[in-house]
């Protein structure tokens, strides 16, 4: 076994965990309990910060995007999804082709 | 088969399945570079399953005679949702032992697909429906991942920018359609607002801590 199939076993192992616990502790208390509801806005909360690191702030490949496209695939998605009252496969289309063609034009 | 189990699989393979194939295609392609093998890239999608903590894995766990320690700890904090994750969905999946089948699918896009539909469903479609969700987006995921290893030749990297590009941009959408939803707006701007300070933790933690930051304080706004 080599270093990166033990730390892709070890990762495993811990996501299940967390996953139970979560499950666990979410099925222990009454469903109006504050704890589900702190849960709720933690998850929420996460994922809006992921989504305004990966425009604002990427690191990686999409570090790659310049800034001016990542936010010109932002307003097209934004843009569609206004204009057909939120409908989001064709939002998420519009938002890749505004980013393609917005690298087009600043290479 | 149930309805609901067909209905929802029906559902995950419409905008969830392109989102999460074009991040998984992303994701397989890079495991490809990297050097590592199809069936490491394909148990890591369909195991850890979830994508932060997958590419936080992937960078620092590839290079040869990398320390397997600081690796498994920066892809747990990067996956740490996981947790207040299931603890807001476990009440919609009911109290019987069958809701622990739900456990390997918890993350975001059926976790977000299930905090939409499931309140208002039956209870005794709700575990069914999230299964069929669960287990049609799973395997777009891992399919993606493995035709991701094969083309990552013919991937250049503006490409699979690109796709990675779908993941955040879907969850945008996900989000401002949700923004309705009671709690959802305050924890979004909590989530932006505490989000600078992710940039000097890094990743892995930075968004952990932004989560727990921004969640935590829309939360008690809320509750005043």
């Amino acid at each position: 076994m080599t270093g990166a199939d033990l730390a892709l076993l070890l990762t495993v192992l811990t996501g299940l965990a967390l996953r139970a616990l979560g499950l666990a502790l979410g099925g222990a208390v009454r469903p109006d309990h504050p704890l589900i509801a702190w849960a709720a806005a933690v998850s929420v909360a996460t994922l809006a910060a992921f989504v305004a690191l990966a425009v604002a702030a990427p690191t990686g490949l999409l570090a790659t995007i310049p800034l001016p496209a990542r936010l010109a695939g932002l307003a097209a998605g934004a843009i569609t999804f206004a204009a057909t009252r939120g409908a989001i496969l064709p939002a998420l289309l519009a938002g890749l082709a505004g980013l393609g063609f917005a690298r087009l034009i600043t290479g | 088969m149930p309805p609901p189990f067909l209905t929802a699989a029906r559902d995950a393979l419409g905008a969830p399945a392109f989102a999460m194939g074009a991040t998984f295609l992303a994701f397989g392609a890079a495991v490809a570079e990297a050097g590592l093998s199809l069936p490491w890239a394909v148990l890591c999608t369909a195991t850890v399953y979830g994508m932060a903590g997958q590419l936080v894995l992937l960078g620092l766990a590839a290079t040869p005679g990398a320390a397997v320690a600081p690796a498994v700890i920066a892809a747990t904090a990067a996956n740490a949702r996981f947790l207040p994750m299931a603890v807001a969905l476990a009440p919609l999946l009911g109290r019987s032992r069958a809701r622990w089948l739900a456990l390997p699918f918890i993350a975001i896009t059926p976790w977000a697909a299930a905090m939409r539909r499931l309140p208002a469903l039956p209870d005794a479609d709700r575990r069914t429906w999230f299964l069929g969700f669960a287990l049609a987006s799973w395997s777009a995921a891992i399919l993606a991942t493995a035709l991701g290893h094969a083309l990552a030749p013919h991937l250049p990297p503006a490409v699979r920018a690109a796709l990675l590009f779908a993941n955040p941009l879907y969850f945008a959408l996900l989000l401002a359609a949700d923004l309705g939803r009671p709690g959802v707006r305050g924890a979004v701007i909590g989530g932006v607002l505490a989000a600078p300070l992710a940039i000097p933790l890094g990743s892995a933690w930075g968004l952990l801590a932004a989560g727990l930051i921004g969640g935590t304080l829309a939360f008690a706004l809320q509750r005043r």
